[in-house]
C-alpha cells in the first residue's frame, strides 16, 4: 500500500513539476508547481517527517507560490508567443541530452548502488521532532545560524540599496 | 538530544577561534551605526574607519598566525582550522581592504549610497574566510550563499548604469544555476552516504563512507554536481559563459574583488574538497578536472585576444588564470608541495590584479562600464606612475620574468611537471604565450600614442577626463608594484609564511 501510495504521488509531483514547465499560461504554471510541492509534502508526511512537510506547505506553497500569482498578477503576464527553436539549438541540445544519458549511464554500469534500508543500522536518535529540530539549530548549527542572520541582513540592504531612491551624494563630492 | 550532546556543543563553540570574522561582522554593522549617528558632512570618514578596523584585523591575524585552534575541530565539527585556512584568512582581509579603498575612489563618481557596499564588502569577506576553514556541507553552504548573495549586490551596486543591472541578472540567475547544481551535488552524497555514518556532511565522516564505497553511483553523481558548482565559482570552463558580462557591469573595484577573492576563494575550496573529501573518488575527479583545465586555459586566453574593453579582456584573461591554478590543484594530487606554489601564485596574482584595477578604476569615468583599450593612449607621457604600475602588474599577469608572476607560473608549471601532467604544461605554455600577446597590446596602448579619428563637429570626446592622482592611491598602487617587482627575486617571505605551519 505506501509503495503504490509513493509510486502515484511520485508521479503526479514529477508530472506537474513538467507542467511547471511546458505550461504556456503563467498562472497554470505557478498553480502545477503548487500541485508539484503538495505532493513532495505528502512524500515527507509518508517518511514521517511531518516537519519537514509542514514548512515546505507553509514556506513553499503557502509564501513563495501567493508572490509567484501576486506577481504574474501585476504585471498582468498571460501567455506570451515563445520563439520556436532553431534547428542549430535543438541539434546541440539532442547532442547534450544524448551525453548526458551515456554518462550517466557510464557511471550506472561502472558502479554499484548503495546499502538498502534494511542494512541500514536503526538510529534511535535520529528524530524529526520539532523539538530535536529547534535544540539542534541551537547547539550543532549555532555558528551557520549566525551567518544566515548576516546572510538575510544584507539581502534586505540590498533590496534597499537596490530599489529605495536616492536623492544624491550630499556627504562626498 | 541529551545532556551530553549539549554539553559538547557548548565546549566546542570557541569563538575565540573565529575572532577575526566576528570582528569583522562586528566591523560591518558599525558601519551602519556610524552611518546613523554620524553628521552628513563626516560620512567619508567611515570607510576610512573600515579600512582602520580592517588594519586592526590583519593585524590581529598575523600576530596570533600561530593559533592555538591549529588544526582542531570547533563547533561541532563545523569548523577546522587548518594552516591554509590561516593563510587564506590573511588573503582575503588584505583583499578586501584594496577593495574597500578601490571602493571608496570608484563610488566617488558616482550618486549612489555608500555605506552599504562597504559593510556587504566585510561580510563577504567573513564569509569567505568560514567557507575556507569548513569541515560540514552546511558550513560550507551557508558561508557560500552569504557571499553569493553579496555578490549579486555588490555586481548591480551601480544601478543607475542598464549594463550593470543586466550583470547583477546575468550573475543571480547563472549563479542561483550553479548553487542549486552544487547543493544538489551535497543532497546526492547525503543521500549515498545516508546513516552509515553519524553525520554524514561532516567531511572527515563523509571521506570515510567514500573510500569505503568507491564506485557508489549516486555518490559519483554527487561529486561531480559539486565539482560543477565550485567551478563555478572559479570560473571554469564550461562554467564561464557569465564573466565576460558581468565582469564588465560591475563597478571596477568589484569587478577586481569577483576577479582575485572570489576566485580564491573557490580555488582554496577546490583544494580543501579535491586533496579531503573527495579524494577516494579521485578516479572521477581528475578526468573531470584534466579537461576542464585544458579547455579553460586555452579557452580564456583565446577568447581575451579580441577585446577591446579592458574589463572584459582581464575578465577572460583571469579564466585562463583560473587554469593554471587548476593546473596546480591537479597536480598538488600526486605532489603535496603543489599546495604551496597554488598559494604562492593566488598571492603574487592578488598583488599583480589589485596593481591593474587600481590603475582601471582610477582612470575610469562616470560610465563605469565603457573602459576601452584606446582610452590608455598617452598614459606613460601624463602619468608616469600610473603607467609603470600598469606595466608591472600586467607584466607579473603574464609571467614576464623577473616579475613576481613568473616566480608563481613556475613554480606551479614545476609542480606540474614533477606530477608527469606533460600534456596539460604544454597546454599551459601556448596559454602563456598567447598572453602575452593581448598584455602587451594593453602596455603598449598605454606607452605609445594611439592614432585617434580627430572629432567631427560638435562631437565629444568619448575618453574620460584624466584626474590627479592622490596620495593615497599613489603610496598603494606604488607598493603593490614594488612588491610584485621584489617577489620576483625574493620569495622567501611568502614560502616561509606558507611553511610556518606545517
Amino acid at each position: 500500500m505506501s509503495n503504490s501510495l509513493f509510486y502515484f504521488f511520485a508521479a503526479l509531483t514529477l508530472l506537474s513539476a513538467g507542467a511547471v514547465v511546458f505550461l504556456r499560461n503563467a498562472v497554470a504554471a505557478a498553480l502545477s508547481f503548487f500541485v508539484s510541492l503538495c505532493c513532495t509534502g505528502v512524500l515527507f508526511v509518508m517518511l514521517d517527517a511531518y516537519l519537514l512537510a509542514f514548512m515546505l506547505i507553509l514556506v513553499y506553497a503557502g509564501a513563495v507560490v501567493a508572490l509567484f500569482l501576486f506577481i504574474i498578477m501585476l504585471l498582468d503576464m498571460q501567455g506570451g508567443t515563445r520563439k520556436p527553436f532553431t534547428k542549430a539549438s535543438m541539434v546541440a541540445s539532442a547532442i547534450a541530452g544524448a551525453l548526458l544519458l551515456v554518462g550517466v549511464g557510464v557511471f550506472a554500469k561502472h558502479s554499484e548502488f548503495a546499502a538498502t534500508a534494511a542494512t541500514l543500522p536503526a538510529d534511535s536518535s535520529f528524530s524529526t521532532d520539532l523539538k530535536v529540530y529547534g535544540a539542534s539549530l541551537f547547539t550543532t548549527y549555532l555558528l551557520p545560524v549566525q551567518v544566515i542572520g548576516f546572510l538575510l541582513l544584507i539581502a534586505m540592504l540590498g533590496v534597499i540599496v537596490l530599489s529605495k531612491r536616492f536623492d544624491g551624494a550630499e556627504d562626498i563630492q | 538530544m541529551n545532556l551530553e550532546t549539549y554539553k559538547f556543543a557548548a565546549e566546542s563553540n570557541q569563538w575565540w577561534a573565529i575572532m577575526p570574522e566576528l570582528m569583522l561582522g562586528g566591523l560591518a554593522l558599525a558601519l551602519l551605526v556610524l552611518e546613523m549617528i554620524l553628521p552628513k558632512k563626516d560620512h567619508r570618514i567611515i570607510p576610512v574607519f573600515s579600512i582602520i578596523g580592517q588594519l586592526a584585523v590583519l593585524a590581529g591575524l598575523i600576530i596570533n598566525y600561530r593559533t592555538p585552534f591549529l588544526g582542531d575541530e570547533t563547533f561541532s565539527h563545523l569548523l577546522k582550522h587548518t594552516a591554509e585556512g590561516q593563510f587564506m584568512r590573511v588573503f582575503f582581509v588584505v583583499c578586501s581592504m584594496l577593495v574597500t579603498g578601490l571602493g571608496i575612489l570608484g563610488l566617488s563618481r558616482q550618486t549612489l549610497p555608500r555605506v552599504e557596499f562597504f559593510h556587504i564588502v566585510l561580510v563577504v569577506t567573513a564569509a569567505m574566510m568560514l567557507l575556507v576553514q569548513s569541515n560540514h556541507f552546511v558550513m560550507f553552504f551557508v558561508s557560500l550563499e552569504t557571499i553569493t548573495v553579496g555578490f549579486y549586490i555588490l555586481v548591480s551596486y551601480i544601478r543607475s548604469n542598464p549594463l550593470s543591472l543586466e550583470a547583477g541578472l546575468k550573475y543571480l540567475i547563472s549563479g542561483a544555476l550553479s548553487s542549486a547544481i552544487l547543493l544538489f551535488g551535497i543532497v546526492l552524497l547525503y543521500g549515498a552516504a545516508g546513516k552509515s555514518q553519524a553525520d554524514s556532511m561532516q567531511f572527515g565522516q563523509l571521506r570515510a563512507y567514500l573510500a569505503g564505497t568507491p564506485g557508489d553511483f549516486v555518490a559519483s553523481i554527487g561529486v561531480v554536481f559539486v565539482l560543477c558548482g565550485v567551478a563555478f565559482k572559479v570560473g571554469a570552463v564550461p562554467f564561464q559563459i557569465w564573466i565576460p558580462d558581468v565582469y564588465q557591469g560591475a563597478p571596477t573595484p568589484v569587478t577586481a574583488f569577483l576577479a582575485v577573492a572570489s576566485k580564491a576563494a573557490g580555488v582554496s575550496v577546490l583544494l580543501l574538497l579535491v586533496r579531503g573529501v573527495f579524494a577516494p573518488y579521485s578516479h572521477i575527479v581528475l578526468p573531470v578536472l584534466v579537461v576542464m583545465t585544458a579547455a579553460t586555459i586555452l579557452f580564456g586566453n583565446v577568447a581575451a585576444l579580441g577585446q577591446q574593453n579592458v574589463k572584459r579582456l582581464i575578465g577572460l584573461s583571469g579564466i585562463s588564470h583560473a587554469g593554471y591554478l587548476m593546473l596546480g590543484v591537479i597536480a598538488s594530487l600526486t605532489i603535496p608541495a603543489a599546495v604551496n606554489a597554488v598559494y604562492f601564485y593566488l598571492f603574487v596574482y592578488l598583488l599583480a590584479s589589485f596593481a591593474v584595477f587600481g590603475v582601471m578604476t582610477h582612470l575610469a569615468g562616470t560610465d563605469d562600464t565603457d573602459q576601452q583599450l584606446d582610452y590608455y593612449g598617452d598614459l606613460a607621457k601624463e602619468n608616469p606612475l600610473l603607467a609603470g604600475v600598469l606595466a608591472v602588474g600586467l607584466g607579473s599577469l603574464a609571467g614576464i620574468p623577473p616579475l613576481a608572476g613568473f616566480i608563481g607560473k613556475l613554480f606551479v608549471f614545476i609542480a606540474a611537471y614533477k606530477a608527469g601532467l606533460f600534456w596539460l604544461l604544454a597546454i599551459a605554455i601556448v596559454g602563456v604565450v598567447i598572453s602575452i600577446y593581448y598584455y602587451f597590446g594593453w602596455i603598449k596602448a598605454a606607452f605609445f600614442p594611439v592614432w585617434q579619428v580627430p572629432l567631427a563637429e560638435g562631437e565629444t570626446d568619448p575618453r574620460p577626463p584624466r584626474k590627479p592622482v592622490s596620495r593615497s592611491l599613489a603610496v598603494t598602487l606604488g607598493a603593490l608594484a614594488l612588491a610584485s617587482v621584489a617577489l620576483g627575486f625574493w620569495q622567501a617571505p611568502i614560502t616561509e609564511w606558507l611553511a610556518a605551519l606545517h
